[in-house]
């Protein structure tokens, strides 16, 4: 069954083909939706025989305890991409456990995005350019979790990022999209905010080649070992980082690492992107900046655990502080937002939050659950909220929305599905997953960190309530709203099916059976966590107060508040709480600081350089000068140049007179 | 038999001359004939070494310089043909559009 390895291949071979058909042959917008969407769900379906056979693998190698030890993964090397010395790097794809459950979001979630875009980008201006960019992130995407090392992640993680970058600016062409962003300027921000933690990234990798030698993850049958698998070597060794001081070199590469996690997975202080990103259309905030890409931090984590997890690196408070510091901020942010996506951008951030602060506290199976499942139900959230901007008229602003329930029965249920889900209600799958976070902080953790998620996850329902309030229930705001129509057939199929999955996502990895831990030890080497009494009880308390918060939220936004509500007026909430509020609705100032003290100072560097030190400096002194120099010089010498031949020849007389008296008389 | 240092100082008299007409005269074609001068010049002081020394080698190459400057008046003749057909005149101080 062994030969069967290369089925692995086909994964990432699928989109990669619907790109190049899209981009070199189809030119019609129906044929590339189509074609986009079959290529990903193959890859799909190469995915679940991949499962299979990697299970098989598994069966075959418990008879002997040694081979049982060597291939609890796929490792299909393709070529050797670059050899320099002893230095090696396969093109090679690995699919263990881990990539499983991530190809499984990824190719599953993403074939039902690319469905769904067949018609919300219907009569889109490029939708065959749209439909090859979003295979192109699969593709990438692919790579990311595929990868054997991290260069080839790297790949991934960068094409990812270039992807993000395309569909954010898909209309590049349009001036400004609600709420007032410029389409082209969010692409470049994100591009630029993720280019700060990818340097973090490629020093990481620079790091690591020079500490180990290799950036392979795991070491291939009569290769050498992995970088993973020799961390124990390097463990104690320390490196001078100039003013930082002494670290250890495992301290240092984390660190690194989470400068990278930072800049891809939204967190404090590189966020700012991804509110912004919201620009592209949204299936893309669904896709791409809500439940893969954004992700691919968790999943760095969770590959290089044992690295995060050694003690000698230290590194783990600050990824729990990063993460939770994140999900309180976020959650307070999307509290005070009145654009539809940018409650659920902010609500994003903060749910990412909750990912890196249980990856950081160790407890890797809960980040990789809570990944899952927040990769399906905000999936959901974001194409609901697709489905409703479609139906309105390309309103985002709730406050032109309302009474939409009635209107948009489909999208109304399953948006009240993502909406439970996302704010942790029993059964719902977020319930699960947020809930072993939570009691593992407290497990785990300091009850500081605990009591912070809660909050985070009491705003979180809060603003859920709030959201459905202001778009489902009340009287319907402007003439659009009044106008609403149901979307169709495509769009609401996708709906249903992805509201099913946040009901019953959170099977995966329910207390007493822990499916998920058991499937992701042989990666993760995780005990899952024994249930306790008091985890029942924590989790109760904190659904009870979720729910409560979420009533909360809707009771106030759909009953007392609902007359106040008015478009292009502020929030009733801003009379109460004055600057808390209005701080909240900047983000705690975070973009603030960035164009006050970064922009503005590199804009007035910049500024310098142009306008004084290449104008003055550069053209001034070294282009303008040398001419000057040899003007002048020119000038001086051309006297000598008069035209009379009687000149020429008296100096050609003088010169042999002097020479023939040189060789005459000296 | 006359004394080769006459021969000597004649000729280095006709070379001095042929200096001064090169670098002094206007006309184009006096100028050339100064140059064909001190030529000549070169040649009575080879023949004349050459009967001193009584050796042949001197009067072969007079023989050399004489073709060379048959060669030359060739071709500096038709360049002065040509100058005069585009300026009208032999006049060299008229002939400056080399001038820096």
């Amino acid at each position: 069954m062994s030969d069967l390895t290369w089925i692995v291949v086909l994964i990432p071979a699928f989109p990669l083909l619907g790109f190049l058909l899209n981009t070199f042959v189809i030119r019609n917008e129906r044929q590339a939706g189509l074609l986009a969407s079959a290529m990903v769900a193959l890859s799909f379906v190469a995915t679940l025989a991949s499962i299979a056979v990697l299970q098989s693998l598994q069966v075959a190698g418990a008879g002997a305890e040694a081979a049982a030890e060597a291939k609890h993964h796929i490792d299909f090397v393709l070529w050797e991409w670059m050899t320099i010395g002893t230095f090696r790097v396969p093109f090679g794809l690995l699919f263990d456990q881990l990539t499983a459950v991530m190809a499984l979001l990824v190719t599953g979630v993403g074939g039902l995005i690319h469905v769904f875009s067949i018609g919300y980008m219907h009569g889109d201006a490029r939708p065959v350019r749209y439909f090859a960019y979003l295979n192109l992130f699969i593709v990438a995407m692919l790579f990311l979790i595929m990868g054997d090392n991290l260069l080839l992640l790297f790949l991934g993680w960068e094409g990812v990022g270039l992807c993000s970058f395309l569909l954010i600016s898909h209309w590049f062409d349009r001036k400004s999209v609600p709420p007032g962003i410029v389409p082209s300027e969010a692409a470049v921000k994100a591009f630029v905010a993720n280019r700060v933690g990818d340097a973090g990234m490629l020093l990481a990798m620079m790091a690591i080649f020079a500490s180990l030698g290799t950036l392979t993850f795991y070491g291939q049958a009569g290769g050498d070992a992995g970088y993973l698998e020799r961390t124990a070597e390097v463990g104690r060794q320390v490196v001078n980082v100039g003013i930082l001081g002494q670290m250890s070199i495992l301290t240092l590469i984390t660190l690194l690492m989470l400068v990278g996690v930072t800049g891809k997975s939204a967190q404090v202080p590189l966020f700012v992107w991804l509110p912004d990103a919201m620009a592209g259309p949204t299936p893309v905030s669904a896709l791409i900046h809500a439940a893969t890409m954004v992700t691919s931090g968790v999943y760095l984590i969770a590959r290089n655990h044992t690295l995060f997890s050694d003690l000698a690196s230290g590194t783990a408070p600050w990824v729990v502080g990063i993460g939770v510091l994140t999900a309180l901020l976020a959650a307070s942010a999307a509290v005070t937002q009145w654009d539809i996506k940018r409650v659920l951008a902010y609500s994003t951030v903060s749910q990412l939050g909750y990912m890196v602060a249980a990856v950081g506290m160790g407890a890797y199976v809960a980040g990789m659950f809570h990944l899952l499942t927040h990769g399906v139900f905000k999936a959901l959230l974001f194409l609901g909220s697709a489905s409703i901007i479609h139906g309105t008229h390309e309103t985002q602003d709730m406050r032109r929305m309302g009474g939409l329930r009635a209107k948009m029965p489909t999208t109304f249920w399953t948006y009240m599905v993502g909406a439970l889900a996302l704010a942790g209600i029993f059964p719902f799958a977020g319930f699960w997953s947020k809930d072993e976070i939570i009691a593992q902080a407290f497990d785990t953790g300091s009850p500081l960190t605990g009591i912070v998620l809660i909050i985070s996850s009491l705003l979180t329902a809060f603003y859920m309530g709030r959201q459905v309030a202001l778009v489902f229930w009340g009287k319907p705001r402007d003439a659009h709203a009044e106008h609403a129509h149901e979307s169709t057939g495509g769009m609401k199929i996708v709906l249903i099916i992805l509201g099913v999955g946040a009901i019953i996502a959170g099977v995966m990895n329910l207390p007493g059976l822990h499916w998920l831990d058991s499937y992701l030890h042989p990666v993760l080497g995780e005990e899952p966590a024994p249930y306790t009494i008091g985890k029942g009880v924590l989790a109760a308390v904190v659904t009870l107060l979720a729910g409560a918060s979420m009533y909360g939220g809707w009771y106030l936004y759909a009953r007392v508040l609902e007359a106040k509500i008015k478009p292009g007026k502020d929030d009733p909430g801003f009379r109460y709480a004055g600057d808390i509020w209005r701080g909240a609705e900047l983000a705690w100032g975070f973009d603030w600081f960035y164009s006050r003290v970064i922009v503005r100072g590199y804009r007035m560097l910049a500024g310098f350089l142009a306008s004084v030190f290449d104008q003055q400096g550069i053209d001034g002194i070294l282009v303008d000068g040398v001419g000057r120099v040899f003007g002048s010089l020119a000038s001086l010498f051309r006297r000598g140049q008069t035209g009379y031949i009687r000149n020429y020849a008296w100096v050609f007389f003088v010169g042999v007179v002097v020479l023939v008296g040189y060789f005459a008389f000296v | 038999m006359v004394p080769t240092s006459y021969y000597v100082l004649l000729s280095a008299a006709l070379f001095a001359i042929g200096v001064v007409g090169v670098l002094t005269r206007r006309n184009a074609l006096i100028v050339f004939m100064s140059v064909e001068m001190m030529l000549n010049s070169a040649n009575l002081a080879l023949v004349a070494f050459a009967q001193r020394w009584q050796s042949a080698n001197g009067q072969i190459l007079v023989f050399f310089v004489i073709t060379v400057a048959a060669a030359e008046v060739a071709v500096g003749l038709a360049l002065l043909v040509t100058i005069f057909r585009a300026k009208r005149t032999t006049d060299i101080d008229e002939i400056n559009t080399l001038r820096g």
